[in-house]
C-alpha cells in the first residue's frame, strides 16, 4: 500500500529522514525510534504534508502530496493537540467530516457511529476545552476513523489512556487492521507495541535501522549474545558452576539481589545443560529466563551500538 | 510514620461526588498511585496538595492538616506537573533558583541548592540555556529538578515518563528510583503505565469511584495462590502440560508455548519437577519463572464489576 | 566531606537550610519581576527619558541663572515669573509616554507569557495562590514604574531648592515633595493595572502589547478631539473632564488635582495661558482612575481563577 524507495528529506542541513526505503503492506506496523529519529517527518510525508526532496514515496501507488484522491482513502490522527475549545465533540467531528466532502446527512450519522464505536457518545456534546487527555485521543481516532479509510496514521495514540482505554483502544486498532487496513502507530511505549503487534519499523537518527518481525530481527541480532538470568538460593555456585561451559561468555554474579546474569553463544546447547546440571543435582536454581526477549531490549540495543 | 491520612473524605463539585467517605493511609517510600480517568485520582492528588474544600471529613499530609494548612503542605510537596509547565524568558538555572525562592528559600541558598539539583538530573552546560530551547527529556528533567530544589519530604510525580521516549523513560525512572530509594525522600508516583509504577515504586494505592479500591506491596498483590510456575517451551508442547498433569501437577493456563503449573509437593522440588517433565516430553525448557500477575492484570481485576480473583488489601 | 572518608558524596542531599514562612509568596514574585525588568536596557533607556524635561529645564535654568548674574537683572528676573508647581505637572505629563513605554517593556507580556508556557502550574505547586500570583504580577509592575515616575521629579525638585530658593521654589509650594510622592502613584496604578488585566487575555505578550497600545493610542485620539471642542466651547466640565480620559490623561488629570493646580505651558507668560485646559472634575477623575484599575484587575482575576494545578 505504501512504498518508500530511497526516499530522503531535509530542513536546510538537518536531516529529517535518510534513504528511507521499504513496503508496507496491510496490517498494524508499529513505527519505533528515539525523538528526533525522523518518524513525524516520515509520518508527514505519508499523509501528504511534505514531499520528499529525495527518492519516491507513493501510497496506493500515487503521490500523497496535495493529492486528494490519495488523502480520501489516508486518516491522521496528530500527537498535537490542536482543536477548536469552544466546538463540542460531535461538532468538531461532523465539521471534519463534511470538509473531507461528505454530505451532510451522511456525516451526522457517521458522527454517531464513530462516536459509539470509540465510546465517545455521552460527552460528545460537551465543549472540547473540558475534555480529558483520553477523551481527546479518542475524539482524534473518530475523525481519523469516520471516512472509512484504507489507511490510519496514529501518532502516539495511547497517550493519556487508562489502561482500560488503552486496551479499548488496541482492540479497536485490531479489528480495523483485520478488516484489510494498514494502521501505522507512532509510539514509544514499548510494552504497549509489543501486544500490538510484531511488525516493526525502527528509524534510528533518520535512516531506517530494522524493519520486520520483532523475533526474525531478534533472532538475526547473533552478534548480541543472549543473555540469561538464572536465580537461586547460592548464585555464587550457579556462577561456579555453569563458568565451565564453553560457550559461556561472560557472567555477572550480583548475589545481593540473587541472580547470575549469563551471556551465551548457544542458547540450544546451554539450556539443554542447565537442565542436565539441575537434575543431576550439580546447580540448584529457583527459576531462569531471558531478559532479552522483549522488544526494550531489542530496541535499546539496536539503537545504542 | 505515615506520609498522609486521610479519613472519611467526601469532596464534591456541585452535584457530582469526586471522593466519596474516603479513608486511605499512605505510608513512606515510594508509592504509586493508580485509578482510572475521572474516577477520583486526580481529586485526591489535589487533596494530597491541599488543595479541596471538603464536604465531610479531612485528613493530614505531613502532618498538616489539608483543609487549613494547605500553603504549609505545598512547601514541603514538590510537584512534578503532568503538562508542560515552566517559567518564560529563564534559563535552566534560573528557573529552578526562582522555583526554591517561590518556595521559601532564600535567594542565595535557592541558587546554590538549583545548581546540586540540576546536576543531579544529568544537567550539564545546559543548564545556561534558555528552557524554550530544551527538548522533552531535557523539559521533564527540569520539572523533576523544580520540584526537588527546596528539599521537599514528600515529592508527587504525575505521568513523569509522559513523552519521553524508550531511552529518556528509563533515565527517568532511574532518577525517581535513586532519589526515592537511600535518599530519604517520599514519592508518590500517578502514571498509567503500570510498568513504571512497577520499576520505581514499592507499593500501590488504587482509587476508583472516588473511593478506596485496593492497596498494599505490589510484590504481594502480583503472588498467584499456590505458587505457579510460568513454563516457556522453545516451541509449543501439549504433550508436556498432559505430563505434568498425570504426575500431579496442575495446568492453570496455557499460552501457545508458555504453560502455567502448579507443581505438587514442596516448593523447593518444583523447579525439579518440572525440568523432569519436560525431559520426558522432549522439549527444551527457555524460560522458568515463579509466576506472578502483571500489575497491569491486577489494576484490571481491581476495578472490574466481577474480579476474577481476590486481591489482598482490597475494600469489599 | 564526611569525617571518615577523604572522598565527599556528591549524590542528592536534603535540604536543611532556612526556610521562609509560607505566607507573602507574593514578594517572591514581585522580586523576580523588578529583577528582570532591571535587566533590560530598554528600561533604563525610558526611564533615562521620562525625565527629558526635567533636565532640559535645570539646562535652561542653569543657563538664564548664569546669564543674569553676569549680564545683570533684566527688567523682570525670569526666574520671577516662573510658576514652580507647575513644573512638576508638566514633568509628570511629559514623562507619560515613557512610563507607557516602561509599561510595555516590562509589563504587558508577563502573564500573557506565562499563559503559553502554563506558569501557573508552578506558581500554583508552591505555597503560591493565585491572590499571591496577581499581587507579586502587579506589584512588580508598579514599583518600578512608581520609581521612575518619582525620581526625575525629587532630583529636579532638589536642584530648584538649593538653587532658587530666594524666587520661592520652596515656599511657593512648600509640599511639592510630598505631593511628588502621590502623583507618582497614579500612573504606576493604572499601568500596573491595565498591564495585569490585558496580558492576561492573550497568550502572548506581543499581541497584549499591540492591544494595549491600541487603547492608548485610540483614547488619545478621542482627547484630542476633546482638546479641539474644548476651544469652541471652552466652559463646558464635561468635555473638559473627557479631555482628561484616557491613559496618559488620567494620570495627568490627577496631577492636576493632587497638586491642586490647572497647570501651565512652561515657558510662558501668563497672558498667553488660556492654552492651557484647566483642571478636571475630582468627582469624574477619583471614580474613573478607581474604575480602571478596579476592572483592569478584575479582568486578570477572572482569567487565572479556572487554573487547576492537577487535571
Amino acid at each position: 500500500m505504501i512504498v518508500l524507495e530511497g526516499v530522503s528529506r531535509w530542513y536546510g542541513q538537518v536531516i529529517g529522514v535518510n534513504d528511507v526505503s521499504c513496503m508496507l503492506k496491510p496490517g498494524l506496523v508499529a513505527l519505533l525510534g528515539q525523538n528526533g529519529a525522523g518518524k513525524t517527518t516520515l509520518l508527514r510525508m505519508i499523509t501528504g504534508q511534505l514531499r520528499p526532496t529525495t527518492g519516491r514515496l507513493t501510497v496506493f501507488g500515487e503521490e500523497p502530496f496535495a493529492n486528494p484522491n490519495v488523502l480520501k482513502r489516508i486518516g491522521y490522527c496528530p500527537d498535537v493537540d490542536n482543536f477548536y475549545e469552544n466546538s463540542t465533540g460531535r461538532a468538531f467531528i461532523q465539521f471534519l467530516a463534511e470538509l473531507g466532502g461528505m454530505p451532510k446527512k451522511l456525516a451526522r450519522e457517521r458522527t454517531e457511529e464513530m462516536l459509539q464505536v470509540v465510546g465517545m457518545s455521552h460527552a460528545a456534546d460537551r465543549r472540547i476545552a473540558g475534555y480529558s487527555k483520553g477523551m481527546r485521543q479518542r475524539i482524534k481516532l473518530a475523525q481519523a476513523m469516520i471516512h472509512n479509510p484504507d489507511v490510519i496514521v496514529l501518532d502516539e495514540p495511547l497517550n493519556g489512556l487508562d489502561p482500560v482505554g488503552r486496551h479499548e483502544y488496541i482492540a479497536m486498532l485490531h479489528s480495523l487492521a483485520n478488516e484489510g487496513r494498514l494502521i501505522v502507530v507512532s509510539s514509544h511505549i514499548l510494552y504497549e507495541v509489543e501486544t500490538m503487534t510484531k511488525s516493526l519499523l525502527l528509524l534510528h537518527r533518520g535512516r531506517l535501522l530494522a524493519e520486520g518481525d520483532l523475533r526474525v530481527i531478534r533472532s538475526l541480532i547473533d552478534q548480541h549474545p543472549h543473555r540469561v538470568r538464572v536465580e537461586g538460593p547460592v548464585p555464587r555456585a550457579i556462577a561456579q558452576a555453569t563458568l565451565g561451559l564453553p560457550n559461556v561468555l561472560s557472567l555477572d554474579l550480583r548475589e545481593q539481589e540473587g541472580y547470575v546474569e549469563i551471556e551465551v553463544t548457544e542458547p540450544e546447547m546451554f539450556y539443554r545443560e542447565l537442565s542436565e546440571m539441575v537434575l543431576s543435582g550439580k546447580v540448584e536454581l529457583t527459576g531462569f529466563s531471558s531478559p532479552d526477549n522483549n522488544l526494550e531490549s531489542v530496541f535499546r540495543y539496536l539503537v545504542t551500538t | 510514620m505515615n506520609v498522609a491520612e486521610i479519613h472519611g473524605l467526601t469532596v464534591r463539585y456541585g452535584a457530582f461526588t469526586a471522593l466519596n467517605n474516603l479513608s486511605v493511609s499512605i505510608p513512606e517510600g515510594c508509592i504509586g498511585l493508580l485509578g482510572p480517568n475521572g474516577a477520583g485520582k486526580t481529586t485526591l492528588l489535589k487533596t494530597i496538595l491541599g488543595f479541596v474544600d471538603p464536604a465531610a471529613g479531612g485528613g493530614k499530609v505531613l502532618g498538616f492538616d489539608i483543609a487549613t494548612q494547605g500553603k504549609q503542605i505545598r512547601q514541603q510537596i514538590g510537584l512534578m506537573p503532568e503538562q508542560d509547565c515552566h517559567i518564560p524568558g529563564m534559563t535552566a538555572v534560573t528557573f529552578v533558583a526562582y522555583a526554591g525562592e517561590l518556595a521559601g528559600m532564600p535567594k542565595e541558598h535557592a541558587l546554590r541548592r538549583a545548581h546540586e539539583v540540576l546536576e543531579y538530573c544529568g544537567l550539564g552546560e545546559a543548564r545556561y540555556r534558555n528552557v524554550e530551547t530544551y527538548s522533552t527529556g531535557m523539559k521533564q528533567r527540569i520539572k523533576f529538578a523544580q520540584a526537588l530544589v527546596h528539599g521537599p519530604k514528600l515529592l508527587l510525580l504525575d505521568e513523569p515518563t509522559n513523552g519521553l521516549d524508550p531511552r529518556g523513560r528509563d533515565e527517568m525512572l532511574d532518577l525517581v528510583r535513586s532519589v526515592s530509594h537511600g535518599k530519604g525522600v517520599n514519592v508518590i508516583v500517578s502514571s498509567h503505565l503500570l510498568p513504571d509504577i512497577e520499576r520505581t515504586c514499592d507499593e500501590v494505592v488504587l482509587v476508583m469511584n472516588g473511593q478506596l479500591r485496593a492497596s498494599g506491596l505490589i510484590s504481594e498483590l502480583k503472588k498467584i495462590e499456590g505458587h505457579p510456575y510460568d513454563v516457556e517451551l522453545r516451541e509449543p508442547c501439549p504433550g508436556f502440560a498432559d505430563i505434568a498433569v498425570k504426575n500431579g501437577g496442575e495446568l492453570l493456563d496455557s499460552r501457545s508455548n508458555t504453560y502455567r503449573i502448579i507443581a505438587p509437593g514442596v516448593r523447593e522440588d518444583a523447579v525439579k519437577f518440572l525440568l523432569k517433565c519436560a525431559n520426558e516430553a522432549k522439549v527444551q525448557v527457555r524460560g522458568l519463572i515463579p509466576a506472578e500477575r502483571s500489575l497491569e492484570d491486577v489494576f484490571l481485576n481491581a476495578i472490574s464489576d466481577k474480579p476474577t480473583f481476590d486481591i489482598p488489601g482490597a475494600e469489599k | 566531606m564526611s569525617a571518615t572518608s577523604p572522598i565527599a558524596d556528591l549524590t542528592y542531599r536534603d535540604y536543611d537550610g532556612p526556610m521562609n514562612s509560607a505566607d507573602h509568596r507574593w514578594w517572591a514574585i514581585a522580586k523576580m519581576m523588578m529583577r528582570m525588568a532591571i535587566a533590560r536596557k530598554g528600561f533604563w533607556a525610558c526611564a533615562l527619558l521620562s525625565g527629558w524635561f526635567y533636565v532640559v529645564m535645570m539646562v535652561v535654568f542653569y543657563f538664564v541663572d548664569v546669564a543674569q548674574s553676569s549680564v545683570g537683572p533684566a527688567q523682570i528676573n525670569y526666574f520671577k515669573t516662573v510658576n514652580w508647581k507647575d513644573q512638576f505637572v508638566t514633568g509628570m505629563s511629559t514623562a507619560q509616554l515613557f512610563l507607557f513605554i516602561v509599561a510595555l517593556i516590562i509589563g504587558i507580556g508577563t502573564i500573557a507569557n506565562d499563559n503559553r508556557a502554563n506558569a501557573l502550574l508552578i506558581y500554583l505547586s508552591k505555597p503560591c495562590t493565585k491572590l499571591d500570583y496577581l499581587i507579586g504580577k502587579w506589584v512588580g509592575i508598579f514599583i518600578p514604574i512608581y520609581c521612575v515616575a518619582l525620581v526625575p521629579g525629587l532630583v529636579f525638585w532638589a536642584y530648584i531648592a538649593m538653587s532658587f530658593r530666594e524666587y520661592g521654589s520652596v515656599s511657593s509650594a512648600p509640599w511639592v515633595p510630598l505631593q511628588l510622592f502621590v502623583i507618582s502613584l497614579f500612573p504606576a496604578c493604572i499601568l500596573a493595572s491595565l498591564c495585569v488585566g490585558v496580558s492576561s487575555l492573550f497568550n502572548q505578550g506581543r499581541t497584549a502589547g499591540f492591544t494595549l497600545f491600541g487603547i492608548y493610542f485610540i483614547a488619545n485620539i478621542f482627547t484630542k478631539m476633546m482638546q479641539g471642542m474644548h476651544f469652541v466651547a471652552p466652559d463646558n466640565r464635561f468635555i473638559t473632564d473627557l479631555f482628561y480620559s484616557s491613559i496618559d490623561g488620567l494620570s495627568f488629570g490627577l496631577s492636576k488635582l493632587a497638586m491642586f493646580t490647572d497647570g501651565s505651558l512652561p515657558m510662558v507668560q501668563k497672558a498667553q495661558a488660556g492654552a492651557e485646559i484647566g483642571r478636571p472634575d475630582a468627582w469624574f477623575m477619583f471614580p474613573a482612575f478607581i474604575a480602571v484599575c478596579a476592572l483592569s484587575v478584575w479582568i486578570a482575576w477572572i482569567r487565572i481563577r479556572p487554573v487547576e494545578v492537577v487535571g
